[in-house]
């Protein structure tokens, strides 16, 4: 039954997703007998699949948790649209004051790293 | 620019006099940027910072023993000052959604010239929240979506916010005024319209003798010989309705298409050979149609162009002459206002836009306008000594003083099509008078 792991399911820890939701669904549809709902995983829903993106939550780590944060920001202004460098670069500008260690963080990204881009890129 | 006088036969020849000119349209140019998907909300955001950071300099001394508080931090009848952007909630404003309604109710029948009803609402945001405002200080009708404020009030018990007082930007610093020991003229004419039926090409030739110096006697060429400059803005031309149709086009219909670009680069020639020209694009000319407009294409003159006289230039444009500062648009932005907000001319919409320090404040809500995200440059940051705008429907101007000594010359400058007036403006003393050209031969 889908009760047992509901908890499972929306596992939401304050500064960070739980690290393995793919392996305790797989283990969820296996249990499920027959007329029960099997609610979608959410790592391979085909919406988030189709864009080919890297499912993040495996490679969840502190510097993610502090660009989302970046993100996030309202100060900085709205974040989809442009680049995380982009908006770093913008608020440098503006006289904001971004973390230095953000300007780093992303600099020091190879070109490809789907962390330069926002948190929504992709998905809206 | 040779002149005879007939009594001792001798040849007077009158030099045109020169100004130093600066093209300031660096900031309207669309070309360096790269569209990545972003939308409205990039300029929004650059254009609350900018007048924030301007507004919260301005409250220290306004409301010295107030705090600033965000829309989220308001509390029940405490007194305090918010700062943020206006939005206008408009009954009757046009809405896309509109068209899926499936309830037919009896909407009201929408006026064309503008679209203000009694039960229009202003809220005030900022970039986390938003607030009603009541009260009976803000009169929605001198309001548009897109200015920004600073206002001082309470919450109220429903939630919204009563306003006690308010402080727009106010008008921007402006450089000292240059001294000009001399006449010299700028001349501004707009909404040629070549193309239209109502384009009388006799008319418009007699401008150019005018200026150009081939008309009138000694004194009159002495006056256009001190014409530094010819401005046009915008609405050069009209393609005719007809050949917009979506349909592939006839040799007869792209005749029609390029006939009235072609005579325009004529008269262009003409004026270009002796005057140096700006010309800016308006919302009836073949360039884009959304603000900031690009220049016109250089190969839409090829006659003109080939001068060093002739200048394309963005709308909005900005210039410098001589040390005067000049900014003018084609229209577009104080029809909009005039849409969606009233005022007793249009000469007040152009000084509210100089009050609120921004050009276009209904961009990109009604107006179509590209989606920067780094900046807002419609903002104006420092006062013009002109302020000009294109195709209106008469001629108006006034000459306004600000509270730090600024001086600003405003004009309305009307459809040369329809009126056949053009503005002479001289830049020793701000004054401003009309042309007239009738070409009528009945009269």
């Amino acid at each position: 039954m889908a009760s047992a792991d509901i908890k499972g399911f929306f596992r939401q820890k304050k500064g960070g997703v739980s690290k393995k939701p793919a392996s305790s669904s797989r283990k969820k549809s296996g249990k499920s007998s027959v007329g029960t709902i099997c609610l979608p995983e959410p790592a391979e829903t085909p919406a988030l699949m189709a864009h080919g993106k890297v499912d993040r939550q495996d490679e969840y780590g502190d510097g993610d948790e502090k660009l989302n944060q970046f993100d996030m920001e309202m100060r900085y202004g709205p974040c989809v649209g442009l680049s995380r460098l982009e908006r770093w670069e913008r608020a440098c500008s503006m006289g904001l004051n971004p973390p230095p260690e953000i300007g780093n963080l992303l600099r020091s990204l190879s070109s490809s790293n789907p962390k330069l881009e926002c948190l929504w890129e992709g998905r809206v | 620019m040779d002149g005879a006088t007939i009594e001792d036969g001798e040849m007077k020849l009158f030099e045109r006099k020169q100004a130093i000119y600066k093209s300031l349209d660096e900031k309207y140019l669309v070309h360096g940027q790269r569209y990545k998907g972003q939308q409205y909300s990039q300029i929004y955001f650059a254009r609350l910072h900018h007048l924030r950071n301007l507004l919260h300099s301005l409250v220290t001394k306004w409301k010295p023993h107030l705090e600033v508080i965000t829309v989220l931090g308001l509390e029940e009848s405490r007194e305090c000052v918010i700062v943020g952007t206006i939005y206008k909630h408009m009954k009757l404003k046009p809405c896309i959604l509109d068209e899926y309604s499936k309830e037919r109710t009896a909407v009201p029948l929408v006026k064309p010239h503008n679209f203000l009803h009694p039960d229009d609402q202003l809220i005030l945001e900022d970039e986390i929240g938003r607030v009603k405002l009541r009260g009976s200080l803000l009169n929605p009708t001198d309001f548009v979506t897109g200015i920004g404020l600073a206002l001082h009030g309470m919450k109220t018990i429903e939630g919204d916010f009563l306003v006690q007082d308010l402080l727009e930007a106010g008008f921007p610093p402006q450089t000292k005024l240059p001294r000009l020991g001399e006449d010299k003229y700028v001349v501004f004419v707009s909404g040629l319209n070549v193309g239209s039926n109502i384009f009388n090409p006799l008319q418009f030739q007699l401008f150019v003798d005018h200026v150009t110096g081939h008309l009138g006697g000694d004194n009159e060429q002495k006056m256009t010989s001190q014409i530094v400059r010819v401005v046009i803005a915008g609405n050069s031309v009209i393609i005719p309705h007809s050949v917009l149709n979506g349909q592939a086009l006839t040799p007869e219909d792209q005749r029609k298409l390029t006939e009235p670009i072609k005579e325009v680069d004529i008269l262009l020639t003409q004026l270009a050979a002796a005057v140096p020209l700006d010309i800016m694009p308006g919302p009836t000319d073949p360039a884009n149609s959304f603000l900031p407009q690009q220049p016109l294409h250089r190969c839409l003159f090829p006659g003109a162009s080939s001068y060093n006289t002739f200048f394309s230039c963005t709308n909005p444009h900005q210039f410098e002459l001589d040390g005067f500062q000049f900014l003018g648009t084609s229209g577009q932005n104080i029809d909009d206002l005039d849409k969606y907000s009233s005022a007793q001319t249009k000469l007040e919409f152009v000084e509210r836009t100089l009050r609120w320090r921004h050009l276009a404040p209904t961009a990109p809500n009604t107006l179509g306008c590209y989606p920067f995200t780094e900046k807002d440059p419609f903002f104006i940051e420092n006062c013009p000594n002109v302020y000009f705008v294109g195709n209106q429907d008469k001629y108006e101007t006034v000459l306004l003083h600000g509270p730090e000594e600024q001086q600003v010359r405003l004009v309305c400058i009307p459809r040369f099509s329809e009126s056949g007036v053009a503005v002479m403006l001289n830049l020793r003393d701000l004054n401003c008078h009309a042309l007239n050209f009738s070409a009528d031969l009945d009269s």
